[in-house]
Protein backbone atom coordinates (compact mmCIF):
# COMPACT_ATOMS: atom_id res chain seq x y z
CA UNK A 1 0.00 0.00 0.00
CA UNK A 2 2.80 2.39 0.93
CA UNK A 3 4.65 1.66 -2.29
CA UNK A 4 1.46 2.19 -4.31
CA UNK A 5 0.78 5.55 -2.64
CA UNK A 6 4.41 6.58 -3.10
CA UNK A 7 4.17 5.75 -6.81
CA UNK A 8 0.95 7.74 -7.21
CA UNK A 9 2.47 10.71 -5.37
CA UNK A 10 5.57 10.53 -7.55
CA UNK A 11 3.55 10.41 -10.76
CA UNK A 12 1.31 13.30 -9.66
CA UNK A 13 4.26 15.42 -8.57
CA UNK A 14 6.26 14.65 -11.69
CA UNK A 15 3.35 15.44 -14.00
CA UNK A 16 2.70 18.64 -12.09
CA UNK A 17 6.34 19.70 -12.25
CA UNK A 18 6.42 19.05 -16.00
CA UNK A 19 3.30 21.13 -16.52
CA UNK A 20 4.79 23.95 -14.44
CA UNK A 21 7.52 24.34 -17.03
CA UNK A 22 5.08 24.91 -19.91
CA UNK A 23 4.62 28.42 -21.25
CA UNK A 24 0.81 28.16 -21.26
CA UNK A 25 -0.48 29.61 -17.97
CA UNK A 26 -3.45 27.25 -17.76
CA UNK A 27 -1.08 24.31 -17.84
CA UNK A 28 0.93 25.97 -15.10
CA UNK A 29 -2.20 26.25 -12.95
CA UNK A 30 -3.06 22.60 -13.60
CA UNK A 31 0.51 21.75 -12.61
CA UNK A 32 0.09 23.55 -9.29
CA UNK A 33 -3.20 21.72 -8.69
CA UNK A 34 -1.52 18.35 -9.34
CA UNK A 35 1.35 19.18 -6.99
CA UNK A 36 -1.15 20.31 -4.35
CA UNK A 37 -2.89 16.96 -4.63
CA UNK A 38 0.41 15.11 -4.47
CA UNK A 39 1.10 16.95 -1.20
CA UNK A 40 -2.36 16.12 0.19
CA UNK A 41 -1.91 12.48 -0.71
CA UNK A 42 1.48 12.47 1.02
CA UNK A 43 -0.14 13.85 4.15
CA UNK A 44 -2.86 11.21 4.19
CA UNK A 45 -0.35 8.46 3.46
CA UNK A 46 1.74 9.56 6.43
CA UNK A 47 -0.92 8.38 8.90
CA UNK A 48 0.57 6.31 11.69
CA UNK A 49 -2.12 3.63 11.78
CA UNK A 50 -4.69 2.13 9.43
CA UNK A 51 -8.05 0.66 10.36
CA UNK A 52 -11.68 1.60 10.77
CA UNK A 53 -12.85 5.17 10.34
CA UNK A 54 -12.33 7.20 13.52
CA UNK A 55 -16.03 8.10 13.95
CA UNK A 56 -17.72 7.73 17.31
CA UNK A 57 -19.35 4.33 17.75
CA UNK A 58 -16.09 2.39 17.37
CA UNK A 59 -15.96 -1.38 17.12
CA UNK A 60 -14.05 -2.62 20.15
CA UNK A 61 -10.72 -4.30 19.54
CA UNK A 62 -10.27 -3.23 15.94
CA UNK A 63 -7.52 -0.78 14.98
CA UNK A 64 -8.54 2.83 14.29
CA UNK A 65 -6.98 4.82 11.47
CA UNK A 66 -5.07 7.98 12.34
CA UNK A 67 -7.61 10.85 12.49
CA UNK A 68 -4.99 13.58 12.65
CA UNK A 69 -3.68 13.14 9.11
CA UNK A 70 -7.25 13.06 7.79
CA UNK A 71 -8.00 16.39 9.46
CA UNK A 72 -4.74 17.79 8.07
CA UNK A 73 -5.57 16.55 4.58
CA UNK A 74 -8.98 18.20 4.71
CA UNK A 75 -7.33 21.48 5.64
CA UNK A 76 -4.70 21.08 2.93
CA UNK A 77 -7.40 20.33 0.34
CA UNK A 78 -9.29 23.48 1.28
CA UNK A 79 -6.14 25.56 1.06
CA UNK A 80 -5.38 23.98 -2.31
CA UNK A 81 -8.89 24.83 -3.49
CA UNK A 82 -8.53 28.47 -2.39
CA UNK A 83 -5.15 28.71 -4.08
CA UNK A 84 -6.55 27.30 -7.33
CA UNK A 85 -9.33 29.85 -7.32
CA UNK A 86 -6.84 32.66 -6.72
CA UNK A 87 -4.51 31.45 -9.47
CA UNK A 88 -7.35 31.16 -11.98
CA UNK A 89 -8.49 34.68 -11.07
CA UNK A 90 -4.97 35.95 -11.67
CA UNK A 91 -4.72 34.14 -15.00
CA UNK A 92 -8.02 35.72 -15.95
CA UNK A 93 -6.61 39.15 -15.16
CA UNK A 94 -3.49 38.42 -17.16
CA UNK A 95 -5.77 37.49 -20.04
CA UNK A 96 -7.84 40.67 -19.77
CA UNK A 97 -4.71 42.85 -19.73
CA UNK A 98 -2.55 41.02 -22.27
CA UNK A 99 -5.15 39.13 -24.33
CA UNK A 100 -2.87 36.14 -24.03
CA UNK A 101 -2.05 33.44 -21.52
CA UNK A 102 1.25 32.50 -23.11
CA UNK A 103 4.34 33.31 -21.05
CA UNK A 104 6.42 33.96 -24.17
CA UNK A 105 4.01 36.71 -25.25
CA UNK A 106 4.10 38.19 -21.76
CA UNK A 107 7.88 38.14 -21.69
CA UNK A 108 7.98 39.95 -25.03
CA UNK A 109 5.74 42.78 -23.86
CA UNK A 110 7.64 42.97 -20.58
CA UNK A 111 10.91 43.32 -22.46
CA UNK A 112 9.55 46.38 -24.23
CA UNK A 113 8.73 47.95 -20.87
CA UNK A 114 12.22 47.18 -19.60
CA UNK A 115 13.88 48.67 -22.65
CA UNK A 116 11.87 51.81 -22.12
CA UNK A 117 13.09 51.93 -18.55
CA UNK A 118 16.70 51.48 -19.62
CA UNK A 119 16.65 54.11 -22.31
CA UNK A 120 14.28 56.51 -20.64
CA UNK A 121 12.29 56.95 -23.86
CA UNK A 122 9.47 54.91 -25.40
CA UNK A 123 10.79 52.21 -27.68
CA UNK A 124 9.39 51.86 -31.16
CA UNK A 125 7.62 48.57 -31.32
CA UNK A 126 7.70 46.21 -34.23
CA UNK A 127 4.39 45.21 -35.69
CA UNK A 128 3.73 42.03 -33.78
CA UNK A 129 4.40 43.69 -30.48
CA UNK A 130 2.34 46.70 -31.38
CA UNK A 131 -0.53 44.39 -32.14
CA UNK A 132 -0.15 42.59 -28.84
CA UNK A 133 -0.02 45.86 -26.95
CA UNK A 134 -2.77 47.68 -28.77
CA UNK A 135 -5.51 45.99 -26.82
CA UNK A 136 -7.15 48.43 -24.44
CA UNK A 137 -5.83 48.06 -20.91
CA UNK A 138 -8.52 50.24 -19.42
CA UNK A 139 -10.93 47.39 -18.91
CA UNK A 140 -8.97 45.96 -16.03
CA UNK A 141 -11.34 45.85 -13.14
CA UNK A 142 -9.93 47.55 -10.11
CA UNK B 1 -8.33 37.17 27.46
CA UNK B 2 -4.70 36.33 27.43
CA UNK B 3 -2.17 38.58 25.74
CA UNK B 4 -1.20 35.75 23.42
CA UNK B 5 -4.66 35.22 21.96
CA UNK B 6 -5.56 38.92 21.88
CA UNK B 7 -3.76 39.93 18.66
CA UNK B 8 -5.39 37.10 16.70
CA UNK B 9 -8.81 37.71 18.28
CA UNK B 10 -8.46 41.37 17.38
CA UNK B 11 -7.18 41.03 13.81
CA UNK B 12 -9.11 38.07 12.50
CA UNK B 13 -12.70 39.38 12.88
CA UNK B 14 -11.52 42.84 11.77
CA UNK B 15 -10.04 41.32 8.60
CA UNK B 16 -13.30 39.53 7.83
CA UNK B 17 -15.32 42.71 8.35
CA UNK B 18 -12.87 44.75 6.26
CA UNK B 19 -13.23 42.23 3.43
CA UNK B 20 -16.95 43.02 3.32
CA UNK B 21 -16.49 46.79 3.67
CA UNK B 22 -15.50 49.06 0.82
CA UNK B 23 -11.74 49.57 1.08
CA UNK B 24 -11.79 52.46 -1.38
CA UNK B 25 -13.28 54.67 1.31
CA UNK B 26 -10.81 56.41 3.59
CA UNK B 27 -12.84 55.46 6.68
CA UNK B 28 -12.31 51.72 6.09
CA UNK B 29 -8.60 52.28 5.67
CA UNK B 30 -8.30 54.27 8.88
CA UNK B 31 -10.37 51.72 10.80
CA UNK B 32 -7.98 49.01 9.62
CA UNK B 33 -5.05 51.21 10.71
CA UNK B 34 -6.61 51.57 14.18
CA UNK B 35 -7.07 47.81 14.59
CA UNK B 36 -3.56 47.09 13.38
CA UNK B 37 -2.11 49.73 15.71
CA UNK B 38 -3.94 48.11 18.62
CA UNK B 39 -2.47 44.73 17.59
CA UNK B 40 1.03 46.26 17.52
CA UNK B 41 0.52 47.61 21.05
CA UNK B 42 -0.68 44.21 22.30
CA UNK B 43 2.28 42.47 20.64
CA UNK B 44 4.67 44.97 22.21
CA UNK B 45 3.14 44.23 25.64
CA UNK B 46 3.51 40.51 24.93
CA UNK B 47 7.15 41.04 23.93
CA UNK B 48 7.82 42.85 27.21
CA UNK B 49 6.26 40.00 29.13
CA UNK B 50 8.25 37.36 27.23
CA UNK B 51 11.43 39.35 27.85
CA UNK B 52 10.68 39.49 31.56
CA UNK B 53 9.19 36.05 32.32
CA UNK B 54 10.17 33.78 29.43
CA UNK B 55 7.86 32.01 26.95
CA UNK B 56 4.07 32.32 27.25
CA UNK B 57 1.83 29.39 26.29
CA UNK B 58 -1.88 28.84 25.72
CA UNK B 59 -3.58 25.63 24.60
CA UNK B 60 -6.37 26.51 22.20
CA UNK B 61 -9.95 25.56 23.02
CA UNK B 62 -9.28 24.51 26.61
CA UNK B 63 -7.98 21.07 25.58
CA UNK B 64 -5.50 19.19 27.75
CA UNK B 65 -1.91 20.25 27.05
CA UNK B 66 -0.90 17.24 24.91
CA UNK B 67 -4.06 17.13 22.81
CA UNK B 68 -4.89 20.71 21.86
CA UNK B 69 -3.05 23.00 19.50
CA UNK B 70 -0.60 25.10 21.41
CA UNK B 71 0.07 28.78 20.88
CA UNK B 72 3.50 29.64 22.15
CA UNK B 73 5.27 32.99 22.24
CA UNK B 74 9.00 32.79 22.77
CA UNK B 75 11.57 35.53 22.23
CA UNK B 76 12.24 34.76 18.56
CA UNK B 77 8.58 34.49 17.56
CA UNK B 78 7.34 37.50 19.46
CA UNK B 79 10.06 39.86 18.20
CA UNK B 80 9.49 38.85 14.59
CA UNK B 81 5.70 39.09 15.01
CA UNK B 82 6.04 42.57 16.48
CA UNK B 83 8.39 43.82 13.76
CA UNK B 84 6.40 42.24 10.92
CA UNK B 85 3.06 43.61 12.07
CA UNK B 86 4.64 47.02 12.70
CA UNK B 87 5.99 47.02 9.13
CA UNK B 88 2.53 46.09 7.82
CA UNK B 89 1.09 48.95 9.88
CA UNK B 90 3.56 51.46 8.43
CA UNK B 91 2.84 50.24 4.91
CA UNK B 92 -0.92 50.38 5.48
CA UNK B 93 -0.75 53.96 6.77
CA UNK B 94 1.48 54.86 3.84
CA UNK B 95 -0.98 53.26 1.41
CA UNK B 96 -4.06 54.88 2.93
CA UNK B 97 -2.45 58.33 3.02
CA UNK B 98 -1.22 58.18 -0.55
CA UNK B 99 -4.73 57.25 -1.63
CA UNK B 100 -4.33 53.64 -2.64
CA UNK B 101 -7.66 52.75 -4.19
CA UNK B 102 -7.94 48.94 -4.54
CA UNK B 103 -11.05 47.78 -2.75
CA UNK B 104 -9.46 44.89 -0.88
CA UNK B 105 -6.21 46.60 0.14
CA UNK B 106 -7.03 47.12 3.87
CA UNK B 107 -8.64 43.68 4.21
CA UNK B 108 -5.70 41.90 2.59
CA UNK B 109 -3.24 43.75 4.81
CA UNK B 110 -5.23 42.64 7.87
CA UNK B 111 -5.38 39.02 6.69
CA UNK B 112 -1.65 39.18 6.06
CA UNK B 113 -1.09 40.35 9.64
CA UNK B 114 -3.31 37.55 10.98
CA UNK B 115 -1.19 35.04 9.09
CA UNK B 116 2.08 36.58 10.24
CA UNK B 117 1.03 36.86 13.89
CA UNK B 118 -0.29 33.32 13.90
CA UNK B 119 2.71 31.69 12.31
CA UNK B 120 5.22 33.41 14.56
CA UNK B 121 3.23 32.57 17.68
CA UNK B 122 2.19 28.99 17.07
CA UNK B 123 3.84 25.98 18.65
CA UNK B 124 2.38 23.48 16.21
CA UNK B 125 3.91 22.57 12.87
CA UNK B 126 0.66 22.16 10.98
CA UNK B 127 -1.02 25.32 12.23
CA UNK B 128 2.21 27.04 11.20
CA UNK B 129 1.44 25.81 7.67
CA UNK B 130 -2.13 27.10 7.81
CA UNK B 131 -1.13 30.58 9.00
CA UNK B 132 1.75 30.59 6.56
CA UNK B 133 -0.61 29.92 3.64
CA UNK B 134 -2.98 32.61 4.91
CA UNK B 135 -0.14 35.13 4.88
CA UNK B 136 1.18 33.97 1.51
CA UNK B 137 -2.22 33.98 -0.22
CA UNK B 138 -2.82 37.54 1.00
CA UNK B 139 0.62 38.46 -0.31
CA UNK B 140 -0.07 36.97 -3.77
CA UNK B 141 -3.28 38.97 -3.99
CA UNK B 142 -1.61 42.13 -2.67
CA UNK B 143 1.25 41.96 -5.14
CA UNK B 144 -1.19 41.80 -8.06
CA UNK B 145 -3.05 44.94 -6.92
CA UNK B 146 -2.69 48.10 -8.93
CA UNK B 147 -3.86 47.00 -12.33
CA UNK B 148 -0.68 47.52 -14.31
CA UNK B 149 -0.12 44.72 -16.77
CA UNK B 150 3.27 43.60 -15.55
CA UNK B 151 2.17 43.54 -11.90
CA UNK B 152 -0.29 40.73 -12.54
CA UNK B 153 2.10 38.58 -14.53
CA UNK B 154 4.93 38.94 -12.01
CA UNK B 155 2.48 38.31 -9.17
CA UNK B 156 1.44 35.12 -10.93
CA UNK B 157 5.03 33.92 -11.16
CA UNK B 158 5.54 34.89 -7.51
CA UNK B 159 2.47 32.85 -6.57
CA UNK B 160 3.40 29.75 -8.59
CA UNK B 161 7.00 29.59 -7.36
CA UNK B 162 6.05 30.17 -3.74
CA UNK B 163 3.20 27.66 -3.91
CA UNK B 164 5.71 25.07 -5.00
CA UNK B 165 7.70 26.00 -1.89
CA UNK B 166 4.58 25.72 0.28
CA UNK B 167 3.73 22.25 -0.99
CA UNK B 168 7.29 21.10 -0.40
CA UNK B 169 6.83 22.37 3.16
CA UNK B 170 3.62 20.35 3.46
CA UNK B 171 5.32 17.19 2.19
CA UNK B 172 8.20 17.73 4.62
CA UNK B 173 5.69 18.20 7.45
CA UNK B 174 3.93 14.95 6.55
CA UNK B 175 7.29 13.19 6.61
CA UNK B 176 8.18 14.78 9.94
CA UNK B 177 4.85 13.64 11.42
CA UNK B 178 5.37 10.15 10.12
CA UNK B 179 8.87 10.03 11.57
CA UNK B 180 8.20 11.60 14.97
CA UNK B 181 4.49 10.94 15.51
CA UNK B 182 3.72 14.45 16.68
CA UNK B 183 3.28 17.98 15.40
CA UNK B 184 4.08 19.78 18.64
CA UNK B 185 7.32 21.69 17.98
CA UNK B 186 8.93 20.99 21.36
CA UNK B 187 8.06 17.29 21.21
CA UNK B 188 9.28 17.13 17.60
CA UNK B 189 12.61 18.67 18.64
CA UNK B 190 12.84 16.10 21.39
CA UNK B 191 12.04 13.07 19.24
CA UNK B 192 13.86 14.20 16.09
CA UNK B 193 17.12 13.04 17.66
CA UNK B 194 15.94 9.47 17.53
CA UNK B 195 14.79 9.25 13.91
CA UNK B 196 16.60 7.62 11.04
CA UNK B 197 19.36 10.01 9.83
CA UNK B 198 18.51 9.47 6.15
CA UNK B 199 14.90 10.49 6.69
CA UNK B 200 15.96 13.46 8.78
CA UNK B 201 18.32 14.73 6.08
CA UNK B 202 15.59 14.54 3.42
CA UNK B 203 13.19 16.43 5.69
CA UNK B 204 15.81 19.06 6.49
CA UNK B 205 16.60 19.60 2.80
CA UNK B 206 12.89 19.93 1.94
CA UNK B 207 12.42 22.53 4.67
CA UNK B 208 15.53 24.34 3.49
CA UNK B 209 14.24 24.57 -0.08
CA UNK B 210 10.77 25.62 1.09
CA UNK B 211 12.09 28.49 3.20
CA UNK B 212 14.89 29.36 0.79
CA UNK B 213 12.21 30.14 -1.80
CA UNK B 214 10.39 32.45 0.64
CA UNK B 215 13.55 34.20 1.66
CA UNK B 216 14.76 34.61 -1.93
CA UNK B 217 18.13 32.94 -1.46
CA UNK B 218 20.46 32.73 -4.40
CA UNK B 219 19.43 29.60 -6.30
CA UNK B 220 15.73 30.22 -5.56
CA UNK B 221 15.68 33.97 -6.07
CA UNK B 222 14.46 34.31 -9.66
CA UNK B 223 10.90 35.36 -8.80
CA UNK B 224 12.03 38.13 -6.49
CA UNK B 225 13.35 41.01 -8.63
CA UNK B 226 10.32 41.18 -10.92
CA UNK B 227 7.84 41.20 -8.03
CA UNK B 228 9.79 43.71 -5.96
CA UNK B 229 10.27 45.83 -9.05
CA UNK B 230 6.64 46.00 -10.10
CA UNK B 231 4.38 45.81 -7.02
CA UNK B 232 3.04 48.95 -5.34
CA UNK B 233 5.53 50.64 -2.97
CA UNK B 234 3.48 49.85 0.15
CA UNK B 235 3.17 46.21 -0.94
CA UNK B 236 6.88 45.90 -1.72
CA UNK B 237 7.72 47.23 1.74
CA UNK B 238 5.52 44.52 3.22
CA UNK B 239 7.06 41.80 1.05
CA UNK B 240 10.62 42.81 1.95
CA UNK B 241 10.04 43.87 5.55
CA UNK B 242 7.44 41.40 6.79
CA UNK B 243 7.03 38.44 4.46
CA UNK B 244 10.74 37.73 4.06
CA UNK B 245 10.87 37.26 7.85
CA UNK B 246 8.89 34.04 7.38
CA UNK B 247 11.80 32.52 5.49
CA UNK B 248 14.35 33.53 8.11
CA UNK B 249 12.10 32.43 10.97
CA UNK B 250 11.37 29.11 9.28
CA UNK B 251 15.06 28.39 8.76
CA UNK B 252 15.82 29.27 12.38
CA UNK B 253 12.88 27.37 13.84
CA UNK B 254 12.82 24.26 11.67
CA UNK B 255 16.49 23.78 10.89
CA UNK B 256 18.20 25.19 13.99
CA UNK B 257 15.36 24.44 16.40
CA UNK B 258 14.02 21.08 15.24
CA UNK B 259 16.76 19.44 13.21
CA UNK B 260 20.09 20.78 14.55
CA UNK B 261 22.09 17.62 13.78
CA UNK B 262 21.22 17.85 10.11
CA UNK B 263 21.94 21.58 10.20
CA UNK B 264 25.41 20.93 11.60
CA UNK B 265 25.93 18.32 8.88
CA UNK B 266 25.09 20.84 6.16
CA UNK B 267 26.81 23.82 7.80
CA UNK B 268 29.50 24.12 5.14
CA UNK B 269 26.97 23.98 2.33
CA UNK B 270 24.85 26.67 3.97
CA UNK B 271 27.84 28.97 4.40
CA UNK B 272 28.74 28.41 0.74
CA UNK B 273 25.21 29.14 -0.52
CA UNK B 274 25.00 32.16 1.78
CA UNK B 275 28.31 33.50 0.48
CA UNK B 276 27.25 33.07 -3.13
CA UNK B 277 23.95 34.81 -2.29
CA UNK B 278 25.74 37.78 -0.71
CA UNK B 279 28.20 38.24 -3.57
CA UNK B 280 25.62 37.63 -6.31
CA UNK B 281 23.10 40.04 -4.76
CA UNK B 282 25.70 42.78 -4.30
CA UNK B 283 27.22 42.45 -7.77
CA UNK B 284 23.82 42.40 -9.47
CA UNK B 285 22.70 45.37 -7.37
CA UNK B 286 25.72 47.43 -8.39
CA UNK B 287 25.00 46.66 -12.03
CA UNK B 288 21.38 47.89 -11.95
CA UNK B 289 20.14 51.40 -12.41
CA UNK B 290 16.48 51.19 -11.41
CA UNK B 291 16.39 51.92 -7.67
CA UNK B 292 13.81 49.27 -6.81
CA UNK B 293 15.67 46.60 -8.72
CA UNK B 294 18.82 47.50 -6.81
CA UNK B 295 16.92 47.10 -3.56
CA UNK B 296 15.48 43.77 -4.74
CA UNK B 297 18.94 42.34 -5.41
CA UNK B 298 20.09 43.83 -2.14
CA UNK B 299 17.36 41.78 -0.44
CA UNK B 300 18.76 38.63 -2.07
CA UNK B 301 22.23 39.53 -0.82
CA UNK B 302 21.10 40.21 2.72
CA UNK B 303 19.22 36.91 2.89
CA UNK B 304 22.67 35.33 2.52
CA UNK B 305 23.87 36.71 5.88
CA UNK B 306 21.14 34.82 7.73
CA UNK B 307 22.24 31.65 6.01
CA UNK B 308 25.91 32.19 6.82
CA UNK B 309 25.03 32.72 10.49
CA UNK B 310 22.92 29.57 10.41
CA UNK B 311 25.79 27.63 8.89
CA UNK B 312 28.21 28.86 11.55
CA UNK B 313 25.78 27.68 14.26
CA UNK B 314 25.79 27.99 18.05
CA UNK B 315 23.79 30.31 20.30
CA UNK B 316 25.80 33.43 19.40
CA UNK B 317 25.35 32.97 15.65
CA UNK B 318 21.66 32.09 15.97
CA UNK B 319 21.04 35.17 18.11
CA UNK B 320 22.92 37.19 15.49
CA UNK B 321 20.73 35.73 12.73
CA UNK B 322 17.57 36.68 14.65
CA UNK B 323 18.84 40.19 15.38
CA UNK B 324 19.99 40.70 11.81
CA UNK B 325 16.61 39.57 10.46
CA UNK B 326 14.80 42.11 12.63
CA UNK B 327 16.96 45.15 11.86
CA UNK B 328 17.23 44.21 8.19
CA UNK B 329 13.43 44.00 7.96
CA UNK B 330 13.12 47.50 9.39
CA UNK B 331 15.80 48.91 7.10
CA UNK B 332 14.40 47.27 3.95
CA UNK B 333 10.85 48.41 4.73
CA UNK B 334 12.11 51.97 5.18
CA UNK B 335 14.06 51.94 1.91
CA UNK B 336 11.17 50.52 -0.13
CA UNK B 337 8.71 53.00 1.37
CA UNK B 338 11.04 55.93 0.73
CA UNK B 339 12.34 55.09 -2.71
CA UNK B 340 9.42 56.35 -4.80
CA UNK B 341 8.82 59.52 -2.81
CA UNK B 342 10.39 62.95 -3.26
CA UNK B 343 10.61 66.00 -1.09
CA UNK B 344 12.08 67.14 2.21
CA UNK B 345 12.52 64.53 4.96
CA UNK B 346 12.43 61.69 2.44
CA UNK B 347 16.02 61.84 1.29
CA UNK B 348 17.15 62.03 4.91
CA UNK B 349 15.01 59.01 5.76
CA UNK B 350 16.41 57.11 2.79
CA UNK B 351 19.94 57.95 3.91
CA UNK B 352 19.16 56.63 7.41
CA UNK B 353 17.81 53.44 5.87
CA UNK B 354 20.86 53.09 3.64
CA UNK B 355 23.26 53.63 6.56
CA UNK B 356 21.31 51.12 8.61
CA UNK B 357 21.29 48.42 5.93
CA UNK B 358 25.00 49.00 5.26
CA UNK B 359 25.64 48.63 9.00
CA UNK B 360 26.91 52.04 10.07
CA UNK B 361 26.48 53.16 13.70
CA UNK B 362 24.37 54.63 15.27
CA UNK B 363 21.60 53.05 13.19
CA UNK B 364 19.82 49.77 13.91
CA UNK B 365 21.60 47.81 11.18
CA UNK B 366 24.95 48.28 12.89
CA UNK B 367 23.98 45.92 15.69
CA UNK B 368 22.87 43.25 13.25
CA UNK B 369 26.20 43.37 11.45
CA UNK B 370 28.12 43.65 14.73
CA UNK B 371 26.39 40.54 16.07
CA UNK B 372 27.22 38.61 12.89
CA UNK B 373 30.79 39.84 13.19
CA UNK B 374 30.97 38.61 16.77
CA UNK B 375 29.59 35.24 15.69
CA UNK B 376 32.24 35.01 12.96
CA UNK B 377 35.03 35.85 15.41
CA UNK B 378 33.68 33.42 17.98
CA UNK B 379 33.62 30.63 15.42
CA UNK B 380 37.19 31.58 14.44
CA UNK B 381 36.19 31.88 10.81
CA UNK B 382 38.35 34.47 9.04
CA UNK B 383 36.40 33.94 5.81
CA UNK B 384 33.10 34.89 7.45
CA UNK B 385 34.60 38.07 8.88
CA UNK B 386 36.16 39.04 5.55
CA UNK B 387 32.84 38.32 3.83
CA UNK B 388 31.05 40.68 6.21
CA UNK B 389 33.50 43.46 5.43
CA UNK B 390 33.29 42.97 1.66
CA UNK B 391 29.50 42.60 1.74
CA UNK B 392 29.13 45.72 3.85
CA UNK B 393 31.37 47.76 1.57
CA UNK B 394 29.48 46.63 -1.55
CA UNK B 395 26.16 47.46 0.15
CA UNK B 396 27.46 50.92 0.86
CA UNK B 397 28.48 51.39 -2.79
CA UNK B 398 25.19 50.39 -4.40
CA UNK B 399 22.92 52.10 -1.89
CA UNK B 400 24.69 55.43 -2.28
CA UNK B 401 24.78 54.94 -6.02
CA UNK B 402 20.99 54.94 -6.02
CA UNK B 403 20.88 57.68 -3.41
CA UNK B 404 22.92 59.87 -5.73
CA UNK B 405 20.83 58.86 -8.74
CA UNK B 406 17.50 59.45 -7.05
CA UNK B 407 18.02 62.45 -4.86
CA UNK B 408 20.98 64.38 -6.24
CA UNK B 409 20.66 64.12 -10.00
CA UNK B 410 19.38 67.45 -11.34
CA UNK B 411 16.72 67.83 -13.99
CA UNK B 412 14.15 65.33 -12.74
CA UNK B 413 12.20 67.53 -10.37
CA UNK B 414 9.04 65.84 -9.29
CA UNK B 415 6.37 67.33 -7.08
CA UNK B 416 7.01 66.38 -3.44
CA UNK B 417 4.93 63.51 -2.09
CA UNK B 418 1.97 64.17 0.24
CA UNK B 419 3.12 65.32 3.67
CA UNK B 420 1.42 62.34 5.36
CA UNK B 421 3.37 59.77 3.36
CA UNK B 422 6.60 61.62 4.11
CA UNK B 423 5.69 61.66 7.80
CA UNK B 424 5.25 57.86 7.77
CA UNK B 425 8.67 57.41 6.20
CA UNK B 426 10.18 59.81 8.75
CA UNK B 427 8.51 57.88 11.56
CA UNK B 428 9.97 54.55 10.35
CA UNK B 429 13.37 56.25 10.04
CA UNK B 430 12.99 57.49 13.63
CA UNK B 431 12.30 53.91 14.76
CA UNK B 432 15.44 52.69 12.96
CA UNK B 433 17.44 55.44 14.65
CA UNK B 434 15.86 54.76 18.04
CA UNK B 435 16.60 51.03 17.85
CA UNK B 436 20.17 51.96 16.93
CA UNK B 437 20.54 54.34 19.88
CA UNK B 438 18.84 52.10 22.42
CA UNK B 439 19.33 48.50 21.26
CA UNK B 440 19.37 46.83 24.70
CA UNK B 441 15.79 45.40 24.63
CA UNK B 442 16.31 43.96 21.17
CA UNK B 443 19.75 42.58 22.05
CA UNK B 444 18.36 40.94 25.18
CA UNK B 445 15.47 39.37 23.27
CA UNK B 446 17.69 38.07 20.47
CA UNK B 447 20.12 36.57 23.00
CA UNK B 448 17.18 34.88 24.65
CA UNK B 449 16.05 33.63 21.22
CA UNK B 450 19.46 32.16 20.42
CA UNK B 451 19.65 30.43 23.81
CA UNK B 452 16.11 29.10 23.47
CA UNK B 453 16.77 27.63 20.03
CA UNK B 454 19.79 25.78 21.32
CA UNK B 455 18.04 24.67 24.49
CA UNK B 456 15.07 23.33 22.54
CA UNK B 457 17.21 20.46 21.41
CA UNK B 458 19.71 19.80 24.16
Amino acid sequence: MNLFLALVVAVLFGTGATLLLKPDLFRVVVGVVLIANAASLTVIASGLRRGQAPIHPLIEGEPVSDPLTQAMTLTALIIGFAVTALLLAMVHRVYTTHRSVDLDDLARSERTVEEELERGVPVEQDEAEAEAESEPEAEVSR
Amino acid sequence: MSLLVAPLALLWPAAAVAALADGRRRATGWAAVAVLAAAVVVLAALALRVAADGPVEVVAGGWPADVGIRLRADALGVVLALVSVAVVLAALVHGVISGLSPRLFPALMLFLSVGLTGLFLTGDVFSFYVFFELAMISAYALSSLGGEARMVSSALIFAVVNLLGSFLFLIATAALYRATGTLEMIAVADRARGIDPNTAVVIAVLYFVAFGVKLGLFPFHFWLPSVYGSALPAVTAVLAGALANIGAYGLLRFEAGLLPRELALGGGVLVAIGTVSIIYGAVQAIGRRDAREVLAYSAIGHAGYVLVALGVGGPVALAAAALFTVVNALGKALLFLAVDLRGPLVSGAFAIGAFSVAGVPPFAGFFGKAALFEAGVEAGSAAAVALLFVGGALTFVYLFQIYQHTYWRPGQEQPPAPAGARAVVAAVAAVVLLVGLWPEPLLALSDQAGQALVRMTS
